[in-house]
């Protein structure tokens, strides 16, 4: 039986090649394509243009600095002491509930934060409330790979508090972003602030935006101003550069570098000039990520040295400590803090590969 | 523009969704987490920050 096998399947072998040739696709001869014809051919010749480009997507306007952000500390640093607790009790869907312990900070009172988060593919779900009752929430909501719908609320828990609803929608679609985002709104009066953004790549490297903003704080009173980005990506994507202007006089221009697997600086310019104020500040920091640790330094023109580091001990345990000294005003910060990260599931469910036994 | 009744009707309504949101969204995730995990954990490790 074995010897009529390969000789049926040997005549197969050649046909192959002939099929290749796909035929065209069938032509649409209704009385409405031959009207529209002249429009989609353009349209068609246009969108063919503008894939031939090959433009990427540049990503959104809210992640314009991110690889600043993330290189400098000014979002990572805290002083006093602090403790977080994760549990993840689920690998796929993700859900994972956080204890935070804080205390003995000079900026705000010991506090105790609870959190739960759950995400599939779609859906991210994240909740935390603190020991006085305030809350926060936020929801994404993704409906095809570049549509999302942002959900995010603060509310406090005392009747006076500040509280505030941000709703927000990200479509990106092959080239270009578009954001609009609206805060604090008001169905009766149609009062709270609206911002409209959208981000468009020119070239393999450029990419410009506007962001308008559109702020009615009462019914009778409306503002509204525009403010235009750039965003230049090195060809390896290894530096980006942006710039960020708005109309009242503030300028903020950012520029990033990879220098190896392991480094990354990041320095950041805003100046704000104004009739009535005249300000700058300049923000330099490096980053780098080692295989155990992460240390991030950073230098500003307001007289602050910082630094701060994140050792991993173990896959489940790190330490960090951080440090501030502002120079022109002979002030210090220290923070020292552990993150502990256990799990209900065996390596197994992690997703690991079996243990040999 | 809307009359001064549903305007006071709305404003229930947000006041009242203010208040749900604020006491159920916590409790919302944790059950959706809870039924959906795999595998389900137990309650008591789901709470306390020890065990």
């Amino acid at each position: 039986m074995a010897s009529p096998a390969p000789s049926a399947k040997a005549p197969l072998e050649h046909p192959i090649p002939t099929i290749v040739a796909t035929p065209p696709p069938p032509q649409k001869s209704s009385l409405l394509s031959s009207f529209a014809s002249p429009v989609t051919s353009v349209y068609d010749r246009l969108s063919h243009w503008r894939t031939s480009l090959g433009l990427s997507n540049p990503g959104t306007t809210e992640n314009l600095t991110k690889e600043v952000k993330t290189t400098h500390l000014t979002n990572f640093i805290f002083d006093g002491a602090r403790a977080d607790i994760t549990k993840g009790l689920s690998m796929n869907p993700a859900f994972q509930v956080t204890h935070s312990f804080s205390l003995a900070s000079q900026l705000s009172p010991a506090s105790y934060n609870f959190g739960a988060v759950f995400a599939n593919q779609n859906t991210f779900m994240q909740g935390g409330v603190d020991n006085e009752g305030n809350m926060n929430m936020r929801l994404n909501q993704g409906w095809t790979p570049g549509s999302t719908t942002k959900v995010a609320t603060q509310l406090a828990n005392s009747p006076g508090g500040h509280s505030m609803i941000t709703l927000e929608h990200d479509y990106l679609g092959s080239d270009y972003s578009l954001n609009v985002k609206a805060m604090n709104p008001s169905p009766l009066d149609g009062s709270g602030i609206y911002v409209g953004s959208w981000l468009q790549s020119i070239t393999k490297n450029l990419a410009i935006g506007t962001e308008t903003l559109y702020q009615r704080p009462t019914p009778d009173m409306t503002e509204i101003s525009t403010s235009y980005l750039a965003k230049y990506t090195g060809n390896a994507k290894d530096w980006i550069a942006t710039a960020q202007l708005q109309p009242a006089g503030i300028v903020q221009a950012t520029y990033w570098q990879r220098l190896s697997e392991k480094v990354e600086v990041a320095a950041d310019l805003q100046v704000i000039a104004t009739p009535t104020r005249r300000d700058a500040l300049a923000t330099v920091g490096a980053k780098y990520d080692l295989r155990m640790a992460t240390f991030r330094a950073q230098l500003d023109s307001s007289g602050k040295v910082s630094a701060l580091l994140e050792q991993r001990f173990a896959p489940t345990f790190a330490f960090l400590v951080a440090g501030e000294i502002d120079h022109f005003k002979n002030a210090a910060k220290v923070g020292v803090g552990i993150m502990i990260e256990s799990s209900s599931l065996t390596p197994e469910e992690m997703g690991m590969p079996p243990q040999q036994q | 523009m809307p009359s001064e009744e549903t305007k006071e009707r709305i404003v229930k309504a947000i006041d009242i969704g203010r208040v749900v949101l604020h006491y159920g969204w916590i409790p919302f995730i944790i059950y959706v987490g809870y039924t959906r995990s795999n595998p389900q954990p137990s309650l008591i490790k789901l709470i306390t920050p020890l065990a």
